[in-house]
């Protein structure tokens, strides 16, 4: 069997990856809403009376289409609530840990190599798709990022919930400025990830909607053998036959 | 009914239908976004908020202290001054009499304290962090009584368990699980940076802990009220966390 073919009756997503990936999203959407909102009645770091190196958008607000909570104190709620959805990352952690799938997400030696060769021939520089398994290698190091920043987020969020209550763990990120910048940035990270992520869903590999709710998945269908671009190659590779055959019979 | 005659009688093809669903569905979206949420989740969100003050409350130490980062500037004039009145509180002695402070409740030894009776107890002078609930956060020294100080003068009872910080900021008040008031970095402030504390910033005195955030920090204090039950407060009532700690 090769790698990356699926075996008979065996599952792409485990149930409990799928229902963690759901719950993830309206918890990520929900937090950075809210906390977009929390940051909108101070949309700076600086300590009053100092200057801020490091955020070249000082004092402007985030526009409000981008917010939820409708107003500081409902954000608030919504933030501080919602903040034990996160809890949800760990039970996906811990699962992937005991269950294995660990091993298609951590970067091993050649990582970089395939890395290289998947944006050689994302950019047309490369025909065919590189061999691959469950993951292509940028998937890959999307996929274990994403998790180390969402500890982030949650590490440093926790650090600025209690400042004094908690401070020696805010001063691991420099005082509670430097941890309310590096709560940010996390949330920042997570929020490109999930946009490009998104994005390369619907332009490379629309099928992996389906596994993530059913969990099935139709290997015929991956980008490997569809030798698929960003909206190239979107049909299965006999499916396009049929059309063409059909067409020119029209 | 199959799905042809529904659409032509609605007038719809599938593309419109999709078309015109799909902006419906984004502009529902859109509307709920910077909403406050569905308002069946305020169940939800209170659950949490009582759920997440117990979390707090055990979390607080009175041995965790706030300290301020080396090399962080004092805000100076840079801070902010708020009251809910429409102009400054100034308590006007001519109307109101000689300003003074009620500490009261569930306590032995009820007193009211003068400015003068307040700097003749014990001084503390605590250079700490303003953690406002905005996000913001200032350094500042501020010099009072520490609250242990009145605690121990009024002798509290042990069933007081809340304390009220009330103002004479129109009905300005926020009341304080008594952990908190007790810890040693909560003061009844009457001096900032060196000076006597202004009317910008509470004058003639104010309770200042770098443990709760600052709404709870009431300024232009009249009275200190020990009680068995917590009282809300003026934005604890508007929807605020009543707890605000830090």
């Amino acid at each position: 069997m090769r790698a990356g073919e699926a075996r008979l009756g065996k599952k792409r997503h485990h149930w409990i990856v799928r229902t963690t990936h759901w719950v993830n999203v309206v918890a990520i959407i929900i937090m950075v809403g809210s906390g977009l909102r929390i940051f909108n009645a101070y949309p700076a770091f600086a300590r009053k009376g100092e200057m801020f190196c490091c955020y070249p958008f000082e004092h402007k607000a985030i526009p409000a289409w981008l917010t939820f909570g409708g107003w500081l104190g409902g954000a608030r709620h919504w933030h501080f609530a919602m903040m034990w959805a996160l809890v949800n990352g760990l039970v996906y952690l811990t699962f992937i840990y005991l269950h294995g799938d660990w091993r298609d997400l951590v970067p091993r030696k050649g990582d970089i190599r395939d890395s290289w060769q998947m944006v050689k021939f994302y950019t047309f520089r490369r025909k065919d798709h590189p061999h691959q398994g469950k993951h292509n290698a940028l998937q890959k190091a999307a996929y274990f990022l994403l998790p180390i920043f969402g500890a982030l987020a949650v590490v440093t969020g926790i650090a600025i919930w209690k400042p004094v209550q908690l401070a020696p763990l805010t001063s691991v990120f420099g005082g509670y400025v430097w941890a309310r910048y590096w709560h940010f940035i996390a949330m920042l990270a997570i929020v490109i990830l999930s946009v490009v992520h998104v994005f390369m869903v619907f332009a490379v590999d629309p099928y992996s909607i389906p596994s993530m709710i059913t969990g099935n998945y139709n290997e015929r269908n991956s980008p490997e053998s569809r030798n698929a671009r960003p909206f190239y190659h979107l049909l299965p590779r006999n499916m396009s036959i049929d059309f063409r055959i059909r067409r020119r019979r029209v | 009914m199959n799905t042809r005659k529904f659409a032509s009688i609605n007038g719809l093809d599938r593309r419109d239908f999709l078309i015109q669903g799909s902006g419906l569905v984004s502009a529902a979206l859109l509307a709920a976004c910077n909403s406050r949420g569905p308002k069946s989740a305020n169940k939800l969100l209170n659950y949490a908020e009582r759920k997440n003050l117990i979390v707090e409350r055990k979390l607080f130490r009175h041995t965790s202290m706030d300290v301020v980062q080396s090399g962080a500037h004092e805000a100076g004039n840079k801070l902010p001054s708020y009251f809910i009145a429409p102009t400054v509180p100034v308590w006007d002695e001519s109307a109101r009499g000689k300003w003074a402070l009620e500490v009261s409740g569930l306590v032995g030894n009820p007193v009211r304290l003068s400015l003068d009776d307040l700097q003749k107890l014990p001084q503390v002078s605590n250079r700490v962090n303003h953690y406002c609930v905005e996000g913001w956060t200032a350094v500042e020294t501020w010099t009072g009584v520490p609250f242990t100080e009145l605690a121990r003068l009024v002798r509290v009872d042990p069933q007081a368990q809340f304390v009220d910080f009330q103002s004479f900021d129109d009905d300005y008040h926020e009341s304080w699980d008594i952990e908190s008031a007790m810890h040693k970095q909560t003061v009844v402030a009457y001096g900032l940076d060196g000076k006597m504390l202004e009317p910008a910033h509470g004058a003639p005195a104010r309770v200042y802990s770098p443990i709760k955030l600052g709404y709870k920090n009431t300024k232009y204090l009249t009275k200190i009220v020990f009680m068995p039950k917590m009282n809300g407060g003026y934005w604890s009532d508007q929807g605020y966390e009543w707890y605000g700690g830090t």
